[in-house]
C-alpha cells in the first residue's frame, strides 16, 4: 500500500484531481451568478470525485499491473482467493482515496469557512463511513470484471464519469432527470453521499437519514453478495479463456 | 511416502495426465463473427513419479506452457483428466494449489519495486503462512538459492539469473511437494544457468518432484530422469534421456568444417559410403559444415582423412549422439 500510495502519480491523483474538480465547480457556481461557491457540493464534492477516481483507477491498475507483471497468475494459484485479495486491496484503495476527502473537508472548513454550526456532524460522520463502505462494495464489484479479461480494465474510463454524474458528486440529486434518479437509486454511493451532504447542510432529519443509511447498507451488501456469487463464474471464465496473463 | 487421492486410491504417481486436451476459442475480424479454434494440446498422456525430475521439451508453441498451466489449475482442460498430488485439476483446484509451486521464466511474476524479502513476505501471506514460520523460512530459502546477501535489494536491481533464483525461492515458500519450472534458464547467461541448474539439483536432494519445461537439451539431459518431447500439442516420445538417444540410433556424429567451395565435391565423395548414413549440411558463413550420422564412423573417417587440409576440411569432430540430435531428428521428422 505504501509503495502504491507514496508516489508522485498517486499523490497527484489524490490531491490535484480533487483540487481541479473543486476549482471547476466554484467557477461554474460563480458563472451561474452565485457570490459564494456551494461549499458542500463544490469543495467536498471535488474530494468525493478525487476519492472515486483514485479508487476506480487504482483498483483497475492493481489487476492490470498484476496481469502485465505475471503476478495475477501466481495469485490465482495461491490458496487465497482473488475475491479475498480484491476485498483487501479495494479497502486500502478506499483508505488512500479517503485522503482526498479529508483534504477537501479541511479546505472547505479552513479556507472557505464552511459553516458547521448547522451541520449534523455525527450524522455526517456516519454517512461518511457508509460512503466509504458503499464505495468499497462497488470497487470490489468492479475488480471482478477487471480480472475477467484483458480488455475489461478499459471500461474504467466509461464508468468513472457516469457514476459521478448519477450519484450527484458535485450537485444535488434532485436536479437530475427522473430516469437518472431511478438508475442512481441502485447505486449505494448515491444514498450515503446524499445523507452526508444533507447532514453537512443541516437539512437531514432522522427518518431521512435512517432511510438513506439503510438503502446504502442494503445495496452495498447486495453488491458484495452478487460479487461473491459471480467470482466462481469469473474464475471458470478466466481458466477457460486463459486471459490471466498479458501474453 | 505414498499419498492417497481423494478417491482413496494410493498412487506413486505424483502427476498423472490422461488424454489431456486444450482448445482455445477466439473470434476474428472486425465484427468478431469468424470463429477460430486453436488446439494447443491434443490429447497428451504421461505420468511423473514421486521425486522424479520430468522434462517437457519442445519448440516454441508446442504446448509446453499450456500443459503446465492446466496442471497448475490456471487453465481448464477442454477434455481429458489430470491429477496432481492425487487431486483432480478440474474439480479439486484448492487441494492441487496447496501441493504445488510454480516458477515462471523471465522477470515476470515478481514486484520489481519491492525487495526480495518483501516479495517473499507478500507471497507467504497469500499462502496464509504462519508469521513465525515465514520469518524462519525466508532466510533459509534465500540461502538455498544463493540470495542470502541480496534479500534487502530491490528486485529491479537483480540480473535475470538472480530473478530466476528468487522465483524458485518463492515457489518453495510453502514447501510444496511438486514444483513446476517453466523454462527456468531462458535468457540467463551460461554461468547463471549453471548455478540455477545446481539449485535445481539441490531441490532434487530435498525429494521434490519437478516438472521442468525447457528448450535446452543439455539442461534436460543433465537434470531429468525422464523426458517427453512435445510438438504441435502432441507428445512424440517419452523416455529416459539414454533410452531416447538409443531409440534414434547408435549412430556417431561426425561434424566437418569445410571450405565452401569444396562442399559439393566432398558430398560426392561421401556417396561412396555404403549402409545407413545421414548427411546434413549447414550452409552459412565460411567454413560450412557437413554433419554425418553413421553407425560406422571409421569408414567415413577413412574416406575423409585425405581431405583434412587447408583447402578442403579444416576441422573435424567425432562425437556420440546428444539429446539435441534426438530432439532435432524428432522435431524435423514431424515437420517432414
Amino acid at each position: 500500500m505504501m509503495v502504491r500510495t507514496l508516489n508522485f502519480y498517486s499523490l497527484s491523483l489524490l490531491v490535484l484531481q480533487p483540487l481541479t474538480f473543486s476549482l471547476v465547480g466554484m467557477l461554474l457556481s460563480r458563472a451561474a451568478g452565485r457570490p459564494m461557491p456551494d461549499l458542500v457540493y463544490n469543495i467536498i464534492g471535488g474530494g468525493v470525485m478525487g476519492m472515486w477516481s483514485g479508487i476506480v483507477f487504482t483498483s483497475s491498475w492493481d489487476i492490470r499491473g498484476d496481469r502485465y507483471t505475471g503476478v495475477l497468475e501466481l495469485i490465482v494459484v495461491s490458496p487465497t482467493s482473488l475475491f479475498t485479495l480484491n476485498m483487501i486491496r479495494s479497502f486500502t484503495n478506499v483508505l488512500s482515496g479517503f485522503f482526498s476527502m479529508v483534504l477537501a473537508f479541511l479546505a472547505a472548513v479552513f479556507m472557505y469557512d464552511l459553516p458547521l454550526n448547522e451541520a449534523n456532524l455525527p450524522a455526517a460522520l456516519v454517512s461518511l463511513l457508509l460512503l466509504l463502505f458503499s464505495t468499497w462494495s462497488i470497487s470490489i464489484f468492479l475488480s471482478v470484471f477487471f480480472a475477467a479479461s484483458r480488455i475489461s480494465g478499459h471500461f474504467v474510463e466509461y464508468l468513472e464519469m457516469p457514476v459521478a454524474i448519477l450519484c450527484g458528486f458535485m450537485y444535488p440529486i434532485r436536479i437530475l432527470p427522473g430516469w437518472m434518479k431511478t438508475v442512481s437509486s441502485f447505486i449505494p454511493i448515491r444514498w450515503s453521499l446524499e445523507a452526508m451532504n444533507e447532514s453537512l447542510l443541516g437539512l437531514a432529519n432522522l427518518p431521512y437519514l435512517l432511510g438513506h443509511w439503510g438503502l446504502a447498507l442494503l445495496l452495498s451488501f447486495a453488491f458484495i453478495a452478487v460479487t461473491f456469487l459471480m467470482q466462481k463464474k469469473v474464475n471458470d471464465i478466466i481458466r477457460v479463456n486463459g486471459e490471466l496473463s498479458a501474453i | 511416502m505414498l499419498f492417497t487421492g481423494s478417491e482413496g486410491r494410493i498412487s506413486n504417481q505424483t502427476i498423472e495426465v490422461i488424454n489431456l486436451k486444450k482448445t482455445f476459442h477466439s473470434r476474428q475480424g472486425l465484427w468478431k463473427i469468424k470463429k477460430k479454434e486453436t488446439e494447443a494440446v491434443k490429447g497428451i498422456s504421461f505420468e511423473v513419479k514421486r521425486g522424479e525430475v520430468f522434462g517437457l521439451l519442445g519448440p516454441n508453441g508446442a504446448g509446453k506452457t499450456t500443459t503446465v498451466k492446466m496442471l497448475t489449475t490456471l487453465l481448464l482442460p477442454s477434455s481429458g483428466t489430470a491429477r496432481v498430488a492425487g487431486f483432480d485439476v478440474i474439480s479439486q483446484t484448492a487441494e492441487v494449489r496447496r501441493h504445488i509451486g510454480f516458477a515462471f521464466s523471465g522477470s515476470r511474476g515478481l514486484y520489481n519495486r519491492l525487495t526480495a524479502i518483501h516479495n517473499l513476505k507478500y507471497f507467504a501471506e497469500l499462502y496464509a503462512m504462519d508469521v513465525e514460520l515465514t520469518r524462519s523460512r525466508i532466510p533459509e530459502l534465500l540461502e538455498l538459492v544463493g540470495l542470502a546477501d541480496r534479500g534487502k535489494d530491490l528486485v529491479e536491481t537483480y540480473s535475470s539469473g538472480l530473478v530466476q533464483r528468487l522465483h524458485i525461492a518463492r515457489a518453495l515458500l510453502h514447501n510444496p511437494e511438486i514444483l513446476f519450472l517453466d523454462e527456468p534458464t531462458v535468457g540467463i547467461d551460461p554461468v547463471g544457468a549453471r548455478e540455477l541448474r545446481q539449485t535445481i539439483k539441490d531441490l532434487i536432494a530435498l525429494d521434490k518432484t519437478i516438472l521442468l519445461t525447457t528448450h535446452y537439451m543439455a539442461e534436460a539431459e543433465e537434470l531429468c530422469q525422464r523426458i517427453a518431447i512435445i510438438d504441435h500439442g502432441e507428445i512424440n516420445v517419452n523416455d529416459s534421456p539414454e533410452a531416447l538417444k538409443k531409440r534414434i540410433s547408435g549412430d556417431s556424429v561426425i561434424e566437418a568444417s569445410v571450405m565452401a567451395s569444396q562442399v559439393d565435391f566432398l558430398l560426392d565423395q561421401l556417396k561412396q559410403l555404403d549402409g545407413k548414413i545421414k548427411i546434413e549440411t549447414k550452409r552459412s558463413i565460411e567454413p560450412e559444415k557437413i554433419i554425418l550420422k553413421t553407425r560406422q564412423p571409421e569408414k567415413a573417417l577413412e574416406l575423409l582423412s585425405p581431405y583434412i587440409n587447408h583447402e578442403h576440411i579444416i576441422g573435424m569432430e567425432v562425437r556420440s549422439q546428444t539429446l539435441e540430435d534426438v530432439y532435432v531428428t524428432l522435431i524435423k521428422g514431424q515437420k517432414e
